[in-house]
């Protein structure tokens, strides 16, 4: 590798690399696991993954690691080397899986900061016994063994520095008698005393030693100091000690940002105040650097903080892919995507610019300008997008290994079969649905399939099915996962639904939607028994409400005896949506584009009032709910009657409402923000965005708004 | 065995020598240039250093140095590669580049700080230097 690659730490390049070879160790394993036995390049890539593993876990010394590695590789040298189609298949993929997790498990091990202490011992026994099998197959054909291939230790080895995890970071702040004389000197004894425990240690004013005049600037502000070390406060308090003098010591732990934060800024503070008493005599110069704080460590703490996560993780390996990328940190992706909002709404300042209203003002260059400034910042932000998008591929990849764990050990038989992986979703979002994903999956597999010995008796394949399929549709991503199994009970649902007491009209009101919605309640499932996968009752409502965060939904299809559909439908990005706004009173709204269905202007005679108040309005023969926007936030000075405003006819999933409106104002591109956290939660308002004249404008969140 | 410290962070230099002293005798510079001149005066009483410990970031001449100095003395002197000292880098740089390039100097091993003190043992073992 070019050195220039190689900016990450040495451990980081290590767990990084072996994690993606086991993933395409994993990949191959599942790939063929129906096959009869692997084919040359297969195994060719499953020894070089191995070799490699081993390699480096040697130079790491992760000695489990290496001696797992090193059996996995031996089985597939010999594999290599004999009639590889006499090996059992099944087996052998069952083997690399649970090398592939044991090595996973202690990578987390080391990420976390922990020994990767997993004992191999059991596991490399049963390898050895599965290549024992081997080595008789190659001699009861009559071929000779190849040669035994000797295990070399690394010639050099890297000790990855101790996690200091669980150090802890301080301020301490000493202050002294104003009559004490020589504070610095002291203050430098407390340095001094913590010298031994620190890993790293900060002191403000830093030149205590080769300047008298800091004795002053402690004097009035004190001595600051910050520190990161294993040690309790009482330990510090200690070491420290009550010297003549010492008026106050305080120390507050805090976390690695702020620690750094408070080096900085108190930096900064310091310079100021030292600056501005003038030194009588030239300082004399510095002999020596603070000791105790080397370059390195301090690159060492910046690292530490940084985000390390790179966007090409996610990305295919290269082989498949001859394209050349370049990893970028996350976190200067979100930085763009943030800055683009803000010239989103800056172009609307400018455009909307109440400065242009004067009459007569000939505008004619000014609008060829916009329209050009406009259709520039529309491809800019799709260009961004795009550049944040990923392909579900390696989401929906480890779906097929739960399939086939879970699957495997309830002794069901189940094909996965995936459509549409190449689908592309915001990063952000790809993160947030994993989870829910997994536990879908792991419904069907588990609750969904049945045995195939009921599968038989039902007249089914006794092989079940699954289809996870991703497609865009409408703006939204859609991403369904569809089995062939017993489907659900509508009867079994709502007799549940009774006993928690969750009914709120006569059964038969209920559609099958709503009736399969109540397993996304919590401490909902009509399983009697629970299984180790799941029936526990959390998890449905937890998939829904992680969904719902990101602003998707979750409906679900089922007919009783052939099978049931989740459907995820998670909108395609977070930040910028095409927004319609209008205003209530002196209240402005946005609602996304895509969830109005119509404006329409109403008269009297179409509105219907119910005794009990509830309001609805006749359009076309259809009746709708209607919500007084003005009613339900409160707002003054609104229209009253709903022929002088305008009816907003509102879709979400299936379900409509009206909403009264005094008037458009326009569609326009919005920046989602959230609602500050000193606002407490509204019911209808999912965040609020800044529109061209600078007005803070609230958005309206359909989903919540209907129900 | 003999051992040679070269660090020139007083914690760093103290710790190191607490530790390693429970080994065979330690010898302490504060620099890079220091090392060179032990490791050859060593070599010159004919009592050579087993074991290295080389600080990367030092005045003078900073870890690198001292090691590609090193290796090449013992190259002149015609000491094979096996019989050469065994040379840690013990720093708290960390990026696989600085790694790469110690090794590519003929480092023997590289720990990064703070020291993993079981990891040290557990490779001096292997070492066989103790």
């Amino acid at each position: 590798m070019a050195e220039e690659y190689i900016t990450e730490g040495m451990l980081d390049m290590f767990i990084f690399e072996s994690e993606q070879l086991l993933e395409e160790i994993e990949n191959l394993a599942l790939n063929h696991k129906d096959d009869e036995c692997f084919d040359d390049a297969a195994i060719n890539e499953i020894f070089r993954a191995m070799h490699t593993i081993k390699g480096s876990s040697g130079i790491m010394m992760y000695t489990n690691i290496t001696m797992v590695s090193h059996a996995l590789e031996d089985v597939f040298y010999y594999i290599r080397e004999s009639d590889n189609k006499k090996v059992p298949q099944n087996e052998l993929v069952d083997h690399m899986l649970k090398v592939s997790d044991f090595i996973h498990e202690e990578l987390d091990k080391i990420k976390n900061g922990e020994d990767a202490d997993g004992d191999p011992e059991e596991l490399i026994t049963e390898v050895e016994i599965f290549l024992d099998g081997i080595k008789k197959n190659i001699t009861e054909t009559g071929n000779d063994l190849p040669p035994e291939k000797e295990y070399v230790p690394p010639k050099q080895y890297y000790i990855a520095p101790v996690a200091s995890e669980d150090s802890k970071f301080y301020t301490i702040h000493i202050t002294y008698d104003k009559s004490t004389e020589m504070c610095n000197i002291r203050a430098y004894n407390a340095v001094y005393s913590l010298k031994e425990v620190a890993e790293d240690l900060q002191y403000f004013p830093d030149d205590i030693i080769t300047n008298e005049k800091s004795s002053d600037v402690i004097l009035e502000n004190g001595f600051k100091m910050g520190l990161q070390t294993k040690s309790e406060v009482d330990e510090i308090m200690e070491l420290i000690g009550r010297g003549i003098g010492v008026e106050n010591i305080e120390i507050n732990q805090c976390s690695a940002d702020q620690f750094l934060n408070f080096c900085t800024e108190v930096r900064e503070e310091e310079q100021i105040v030292l600056n501005t008493t003038p030194a009588l005599e030239p300082m004399p110069p510095k002999e020596e650097e603070p000791v105790l704080v080397t370059a390195g460590d301090i690159a060492k703490q910046v690292k530490k903080n940084a985000e390390t996560k790179v966007i090409g993780k996610g990305k295919p390996s290269k082989k498949q892919e001859t394209q050349s990328f370049i990893s970028v940190n996350i976190k200067k992706m979100d930085e763009l995507m943030e800055l683009m909002g803000e010239i989103v709404i800056a172009e609307a300042v400018v455009l909307q610019n109440p400065d242009l209203a004067v009459p007569g003002l000939d505008l004619t260059n000014f609008h060829k300008a916009a329209a050009q400034l406009s259709k520039i910042t529309t491809e800019l932000q799709e260009s961004i997008m795009t550049m944040r998008m990923m392909p579900l591929k390696n989401t929906f990849q480890k779906m097929n290994r739960i399939v086939y764990d879970v699957s495997r050990k309830l002794g069901k038989e189940i094909e996965l079969e995936i459509i549409g992986e190449e689908t592309e979703v915001d990063k952000n979002i790809i993160e947030h649905i994993s989870d829910p994903l997994m536990h879908l999956i792991r419904n069907s597999v588990d609750h969904g399939i049945e045995t195939p010995q009921d599968r038989k008796k039902n007249g089914k394949d006794p092989k079940g099915k699954i289809i996870l399929e991703a497609k865009n549709e409408g703006g939204k991503v859609w991403i369904i996962v569809r089995d062939d199994g017993k489907g659900m009970s509508r009867e079994a649902i709502l007799e549940k639904a009774r006993d928690n007491g969750l009914l709120e009209k006569p059964e038969k009101e209920y559609s099958d939607k709503e009736v399969f919605a109540f397993v996304t309640k919590p401490g909902f499932s009509t399983k009697k028994e629970v299984t180790e996968y799941s029936g526990r009752g959390v998890g449905m409502d937890v998939v829904v409400k992680n969904i719902q965060d990101i602003g998707g939904s979750l409906d679900i299809e089922s007919e009783w005896g052939k099978g049931s559909t989740m459907i995820l439908k998670i909108p395609l990005t977070l930040a910028i949506i095409d927004g319609i706004t209008f205003s209530v009173g002196k209240t402005n709204f946005v609602i996304a584009t895509n969830s109005v269905k119509e404006f329409i202007q109403v008269e009297k005679e179409q509105m219907i009032v119910e005794p009990e108040g509830d309001e609805y309005v006749m359009i076309r023969g259809e009746c709708f709910p209607v919500i007084r926007l003005n009613e339900f936030y409160d707002i003054k000075g609104a229209k009253e009657n709903a022929e002088d405003g305008i009816m907003v006819i509102i879709e979400h999933e299936g379900e409509t409402v009206c909403a009264l409106a005094d008037q458009l104002i326009g569609e326009q591109e919005i920046v989602v923000k959230p609602i500050p956290n000193y606002i407490k939660k509204v019911r209808g308002i999912s965040g609020c965005t800044q529109l061209g004249d600078g007005s803070i404008s609230l958005i309206i969140d359909p989903g919540t708004l209907v129900g | 065995m003999k051992i040679l410290i070269a660090e020139d962070d007083f914690a760093s230099r103290k710790f190191m020598l607490r530790f390693l002293s429970k080994y065979g005798e330690c010898d302490i510079t504060v620099d890079g240039l220091e090392a060179v001149d032990a490791f050859l005066m060593a070599l010159d009483a004919d009592e050579g250093y087993d074991l290295v410990c080389l600080d990367i970031m030092m005045p003078a001449l900073d870890g690198y140095q001292a090691l590609k100095a090193i290796r090449d003395i013992e190259k002149e002197r015609g000491i094979p590669e096996d019989k050469g000292a065994k040379i840690i880098m013990t720093t708290a740089l960390n990026e696989g580049r600085n790694v790469m390039k110690a090794f590519e100097l003929g480092c023997v091993a590289y720990a990064g700080k703070p020291i993993d003190q079981e990891k040290f043992e557990s490779l001096l073992k292997k070492l066989e230097l103790i």
